[in-house]
């Protein structure tokens, strides 16, 4: 039977060939988690150094609100025509299946921040290239585990009726551990502090992918069953 | 067309896939909630037979066509796949089975042939190009299969479809309301894609509301009503399968 990193690597591949044909779920995303951006600088800006205090803030809100968004979007393939169905139906690996549309997921958000991150610097006078090797490191496992849970999540509420509802309801709390950490973490990163005084948080968040990962290859089989 | 006597060389090509010469289901029952979708349903499909599951909406049968996909598992009762029971085997199973419902489970953004080539990735199937190439010819899908499913009539959509369904060719076929949409001519094409089907000892369960195609196609008709078998099938005098309440 095709096994877990095989399915995985087939439909990451698969979700990222339909994205290049359409930019859907990127550029929809992109725009909205900009236009948080842009409208947070607009409205708390006073001086430099306030504005530098509420970048961390408005960079992991407008990335939280263009995850959730990402995510519906992602899962409304799999919605569309019953292909989870057709997925569910072959041998292949369900933990395969999970693992392959959050590594899907995660593609399109990292590029998503790639541009976030450079316009929210722009706008809160955020000096970028002393803070980029830290805030790579908290952004990446920050995303790793909003799209761990995120999947999973989606997974559950894909045939659900109010399901963005159901997702944001349900997402936030959970995912909240991961956005405090990356938010105080990134506070500590702009305010000057290298990737060691950093560590801690780094720690929280790998713990909370490390759960969160483990969790859905687990749960996603037994949660698709019925 | 598959030729007579190419079950063996494609059932050797799924690898540690499982074979079976029937499914057999007993005291069958499913209960979602409150509600019990299936309340103890006897069936048996055999193979070269195509056994209509007849019945009202809501009477259980999309629920036994999903248990017997191995998409959700019974609350009581047993399945067996020949000697296996389906409950030990999921994934050895599901690699012999295919599903043709109403929709299609073809992603809308890749072509037809994008799409057959993932599921055959997905199934596993070492001869990815030749099973694709095959069904392309059977179910003549050539001239657009390199469009975009979005594209697609209905008729151009379910043929593809039924290509996904047999690209690896199945042992059990299951077909839910698939003439749902679809023209006399497309759901002739269809009842003679089954006949063919029938013809290489597949098993076939068919679940439809189109009586005129269950008449064509079923030799044995089981009726369903509030989760139970109400009705045993006429089976012709040959006909290896069964059903009871």
């Amino acid at each position: 039977m095709i096994g877990t990193l095989r399915t995985a690597r087939l439909v990451a591949a698969k979700d990222l060939r339909i994205e290049a044909r359409t930019g859907e779920v990127v550029i929809s995303t992109a725009f909205f988690g900009a236009l948080v951006a842009i409208l947070a600088s607009l409205s708390f800006y006073l001086d430099d150094a306030t504005a530098r205090r509420l970048a961390p803030g408005v960079l992991w809100v407008s990335i939280a609100f263009a995850g959730v968004l990402a995510m519906g979007r992602s899962w409304a393939r799999e919605r569309e025509h019953e292909v989870l169905r057709g997925l569910l139906l072959t041998p292949a690996s369900r933990a395969g299946v999970y693992l392959g549309k959050a590594l899907g997921a995660l593609a399109f958000l990292l590029v998503v921040e790639a541009l976030l991150v450079p316009l929210t610097a722009l706008f809160f006078h955020v000096s970028l290239p002393p803070v980029l090797g830290p805030l790579a490191a908290l952004l990446v496992l920050g995303t790793i585990g909003f799209v761990a849970a995120g999947t999973l999540f989606s997974a559950m509420t894909v045939r659900t009726r109010a399901r963005e509802l159901v997702l944001s309801v349900v997402l936030f709390p959970l995912i909240s551990p991961a956005l405090l950490a990356g938010v105080v973490a990134t506070r500590e990163v702009f305010g000057g502090a290298g990737l060691t005084e950093t560590l801690g948080w780094i720690r929280i968040l790998a713990a909370f992918d490390l759960v969160f990962v483990a969790g859905g290859v687990l749960l996603f089989e037994p949660l698709m069953a019925d | 067309m598959t030729r007579p006597g190419e079950r063996t060389t494609l059932a050797r090509d799924v690898g540690d896939a499982l074979d079976f010469d029937a499914v057999t289901a007993r005291g069958l029952v499913k209960v979602y909630g409150p509600t019990r979708a299936l309340a103890g349903v006897d069936v048996t499909l055999a193979a070269g037979r195509v056994t209509a599951i007849e019945g009202p909406n809501g009477s259980g049968k999309s629920t036994l066509l999903a248990l017997l996909a191995l998409l959700a598992r019974p609350t009581r009762g047993t399945l067996r796949f020949g000697t296996h029971d389906a409950a030990h085997a999921g994934p050895s199973l599901r690699a012999r089975i295919g599903v043709l419902a109403h929709a299609a489970m073809l992603y809308p953004d890749l072509t037809g042939r994008e799409n057959l080539s993932l599921f055959a990735d997905l199934y596993g199937l070492g001869d990815r190009g030749a099973r694709i190439g095959a069904v392309l010819e059977r179910f003549e899908i050539g001239a657009f299969v390199e469009r975009p499913v979005r594209t697609y009539s209905r008729g151009q959509l379910q043929r593809v479809a039924l290509a996904r369904a047999l690209v690896h060719a199945p042992r059990l076929l299951l077909l839910d309301e698939p003439s749902t949409g679809l023209d006399a001519p497309a759901t002739e094409r269809l009842a003679r894609a089954v006949d063919a089907e029938r013809a290489r000892g597949t098993i076939v369960a068919l679940v439809t509301h189109d009586a005129p195609l269950a008449e064509r196609l079923a030799d044995v008709r089981v009726r369903l009503e509030r989760g139970r078998v109400v009705a045993a099938p006429a089976a012709p005098s040959a006909a290896p399968s069964e059903a009871s309440a």
